[in-house]
């Protein structure tokens, strides 16, 4: 979702976030073509039935877009809106260039991460290193344990079905390299998590295995706090807005789960559908092979039901690619966040028991215990960053899945664009010599 | 070969023809109207010429379907369906249409209009009647006869079956086709009593046939084996297109159950719920789309069903020529045995088998006046051979000639046909194409106007 490094980053588009003026620039860029602030026809208008309501504040296409104006191209202009917000970034993180590696014992995927920042805690302005799936994770559980009291974003599942998936095909070590990078940028645009001393080692470290061998502890005053809480107080009832987000969350994982079940049962249909059609076609090849004057046309058709097929099975792809990971990666966020909630009860759980006890003792009246004002604060501020956290991945959600739906719906529009150009091209040929006789 | 006898006060000019084609042109595709018209006339025009004393024109249309109870032969009661025929005659002058003759016929009379005109004309490329039983099922249509779709489509497939008779040259002017529209009780009566099921060629002297001709037509032989390829071609055409209809249909429904879960999600939400109602509405009348977009495709595939079966009427012509040159060689054959049987009669000389011969060795020579006797039954038999021969080798090269002549037109005829059925299948997936595409668009627009900025 942010910006990065000149080079093409398949999550903004076609030119990153330095190259494309900014929205709230007047139109003295160069690229704002047909400077004023009306959209210009091919982004909007091709697509759109001149809905004022999407009208951006700057026109123009970016430079060299090849694809014609789609819903998807026209999401990530809004989404720029969404994230620039007055603040400027800093730091910039990217996920890319997987790579394989054969060792005597075993055999994984290595991804580089690169890292631009002007920030203090960064030494140098950019750094590049390289890591693997078991350094997320590590860096993952570093930030569970050292920031409790905010929502970690989720890792792609760490197992595979074996002989189900090949975890080194091209396809997905793509669909996890996307969802590494995600988690990464997530992070990024956290302003807490953002900071944290094990995030800058994992994207700075040469080797990071020293410092996963040397176990720094680099625990925060909170993180230290709440690792003290002991579990065994109960929480009698949870606060109305925690119960509401308890209830959201259940609801939400659920009705993600249907989606889940529905989507991949779409799919198996879209693949059977696609195996009568790579059957199809051909036979009108067979059919053309007998005749003299609907030999073309047939051939046509044939060719015609052919490309209409591949596009079926791109779109398929897409969806099994970018759809599916994006709702169990949610999913996932919800399960996550469900134990924070739960993290947060114990914190209560332990306020009030303590409270209560000093409420029974009758000396110490009215002053309260250092240790009893200790945890009210220490629940005050899991409220305070869970509340916070919460509108923060409200947002984030509301976006994420904005882009992922309209992504579908985009990705659908392009397959039947496919199909309509392949039916619309073959219609010359097929009414041709109709006069000639 | 055998023609029905031009009655001028009978004849009908060949009705404007619309194979199943659809009249409605408002799929956004211009299909060359002149050619269009320059053909409608071309048939008209041709027969013009032919039958130039008819001032009227015929429409023929099966307008209505009913489903009937009555007692069949065996006096068991039975359901079956009758259609309406409906014939108007268009006057010249103002166009307008004037409603002659209707009646009601069920379709075993069809088939017997199709039987009588396979005997009478065999060298014509009879049109097909449309499929008995519903053939090449996709789970959503019913093999039921009594199904309202296959009722409607079997009304369409017997309204094309009379407005091609009426548009060919030579059919159109038949009597009992004539009588077909015209007369309602007594015409299974006036059918048989053509007795035309006797001249039927039986079927075993037909397949027999292909097996044992020495000096067939090639034209012939490479059409039959067209023909034999052809409906292979579209059978397997026909099957796969019914599964790839089924699978899609279930890629369509699928869909639906969306929209169920979209609702309840949009229950939770806040400012995404509003987009997310409006995803799941889009996802019900996508799902509800596939019903309209099948139902076109069955159009497609009737057209394509009346090719298969015409290839069968196509084989047959072949059948029939094979049939005659056979009669025609075994004649020949006959008539060189006997002329040779005469020859050593009279040289003296053996050198064909006959048992007469063998009788003779064995139990002795026959008197000279038995032998006169026997070569003047020969010359006789010859004689008559040679005529039989002659008018043989006539009606052969006759039927080659009408035959080929009507086989020309047909394939004329079956390329235009085809052609047009592709073109209009693909309007059809273009349309499709654009409504679907539209439909994913509107709901795009619709949720980014929602999901509030």
């Amino acid at each position: 979702m942010a910006g990065g490094p000149p080079k093409a980053l398949p999550s903004t588009g076609p030119h990153s976030l330095r190259d494309m003026p900014h929205p709230l620039a007047g139109s003295s860029s160069e690229e704002a073509v047909g400077g004023d602030s009306t959209p210009s026809p091919d982004l909007l208008m091709a697509r759109s039935f001149g809905d004022k309501d999407l009208i951006l504040p700057n026109g123009g296409t970016p430079a060299g877009t090849s694809s014609p104006a789609s819903s998807s191209s026209l999401l990530n202009r809004l989404q720029l809106d969404d994230d620039i917000d007055g603040e400027t970034r800093d730091l910039f993180v990217v996920v890319d260039d997987p790579k394989k590696h054969v060792c005597t014992m075993e055999t994984y995927i290595t991804y580089r991460i690169t890292t631009k920042s002007t920030r203090v805690e960064f030494d140098l302005p950019e750094y590049s290193v390289r890591r693997r799936y078991q350094d997320f994770d590590w860096l993952r559980s570093k930030l569970e344990e050292s920031q409790p009291t905010h929502l970690i974003p989720p890792l792609p599942e760490k197992f595979v079905v074996k002989g189900v998936v090949d975890r080194f095909s091209e396809e997905f070590v793509e669909t996890r390299r996307k969802a590494l990078d995600k988690f990464l940028k997530r992070i990024t645009d956290h302003p807490v998590l953002s900071f944290n001393e094990h995030f800058n080692i994992f994207l700075t470290a040469k080797d990071l295995n020293i410092y996963k061998k040397q176990g720094i502890a680099l625990l925060t005053r909170m993180g230290e706090s709440v690792k003290h809480v002991t579990g065994g107080y109960k929480l009698r009832t949870r606060p109305l807005e925690f119960a509401a987000i308890g209830d959201y969350l259940d609801t939400f994982a659920l009705k993600l789960g249907t989606i889940d079940r529905i989507a991949q049962r779409i799919i198996k249909e879209e693949i059977e559908y696609l195996v009568e059609l790579r059957e199809y076609g051909p036979v009108y090849s067979t059919w053309s092979a007998l005749e003299g004057e609907l030999a073309e046309p047939l051939e046509g058709v044939s060719a015609c039901i052919g490309n209409c097929s591949t596009a079926l099975e791109e779109l398929t792809d897409d969806m099994t690619e970018d759809f599916l990971p994006v709702l169990r990666e949610y999913i996932l966020y919800s399960d996550s966040m469900k134990s924070v909630l739960k993290k947060r009860d114990q914190v209560q759980a332990e306020y009030e028991a303590k409270l209560e006890a000093v409420a029974l003792r009758k000396e110490d009246r009215p002053k309260v215990p250092a240790d009893v004002e200790k945890c009210q604060d220490r629940m005050e501020c899991f409220n305070a960053d869970l509340k916070a956290d919460m509108e923060r991945w409200q947002n984030n959600k509301r976006q994420d899945f904005r882009q992922l739906l309209m992504g579908m719906a985009d990705k659908n529009i392009q397959y039947y664009e496919k199909c309509l150009m392949a039916w619309e091209s073959i219609i010359p040929l097929l009414q041709e010599k109709q006069e000639a006789k | 070969m055998e023609q029905a006898t031009p009655d001028p006060e009978r004849q009908l000019q060949p009705a404007p023809l619309e194979p199943l084609g659809r009249s409605d042109a408002g799929l956004g595709v211009t299909v060359d109207e002149e050619a269009e018209r320059a053909r409608e006339e071309g048939s008209g025009g041709d027969t013009m010429t032919h039958n130039n004393f008819w001032l009227k024109k015929i429409e023929i249309s099966v307008s209505e379907a009913e489903k009937r109870t009555g007692r069949n032969a065996m006096n068991m009661q039975e359901t079956y369906t009758a259609y309406l025929i409906e014939t108007r005659s268009v006057e010249h002058t103002d166009g307008q249409s004037v409603l002659t003759d209707s009646l009601w016929r069920r379709y075993s009379e069809f088939e017997l209009l199709r039987n009588y005109l396979l005997v009478y004309y065999p060298h014509i490329v009879v049109p097909p009647l449309p499929e008995k039983r519903a053939e090449f099922v996709w789970h959503k249509l019913s093999a039921d006869n009594m199904d309202p779709d296959f009722v409607e489509r079997r009304r369409i497939g017997l309204e094309n079956f009379l407005l091609r008779i009426a548009s060919h040259p030579i059919l159109c002017r038949d009597k009992i086709f004539y009588l077909f529209l015209t007369q309602e009780g007594n015409w299974k009566e006036t059918v048989n009593e053509t007795g035309f099921q006797l001249k039927a060629d039986s079927r075993l002297k037909a397949l027999n046939a292909t097996f044992r001709v020495k000096n067939p037509d090639k034209r012939f032989t490479d059409l039959k084996h067209y023909s034999d390829e052809l409906q292979s071609v579209i059978s397997h055409l026909l099957r796969v297109r019914a599964r790839v209809a089924d699978r899609l249909y279930g890629v369509y429904k699928v869909h639906g159950n969306y929209g169920r879960v979209f609702s309840e999600w949009s229950a939770i939400e806040k400012e995404m719920g509003d987009g997310l109602q409006s995803a799941g509405h889009h996802m019900d009348v996508y799902a509800s789309s596939i019903d309209d977009i099948l139902e076109d495709e069955e159009h497609y595939a009737d057209q394509l069903k009346e090719y298969l079966f015409y290839a069968e009427a196509l084989r047959a012509v072949c059948r029939k020529h094979e049939l005659m040159q056979y009669d025609l060689e075994i004649a020949a054959q006959d008539l060189a045995s006997k002329k040779q049987q005469c020859e050593e009669l009279a040289t003296g000389t053996v050198r064909t088998f006959s048992l007469k011969g063998m009788t003779t060795k064995l139990f002795g020579q026959e008197t000279p006046e038995q032998r006169e006797a026997r070569i003047k039954v020969l010359e006789e038999q010859i004689n008559e051979g040679e005529q039989q021969l002659k008018s043989k080798n006539l009606e052969g090269r006759e039927f080659v000639k009408n035959a080929w002549a009507d086989i020309e037109r047909f394939k004329e005829q079956k390329n235009r046909d085809l052609k047009e059925a592709l073109i209009s299948y693909a309007v059809m997936q273009i349309s499709m194409c654009k409504k679907l595409s539209g439909l994913h668009l509107v709901w795009t627009n619709s949720y980014l106007c929602f999901s509030a900025l």
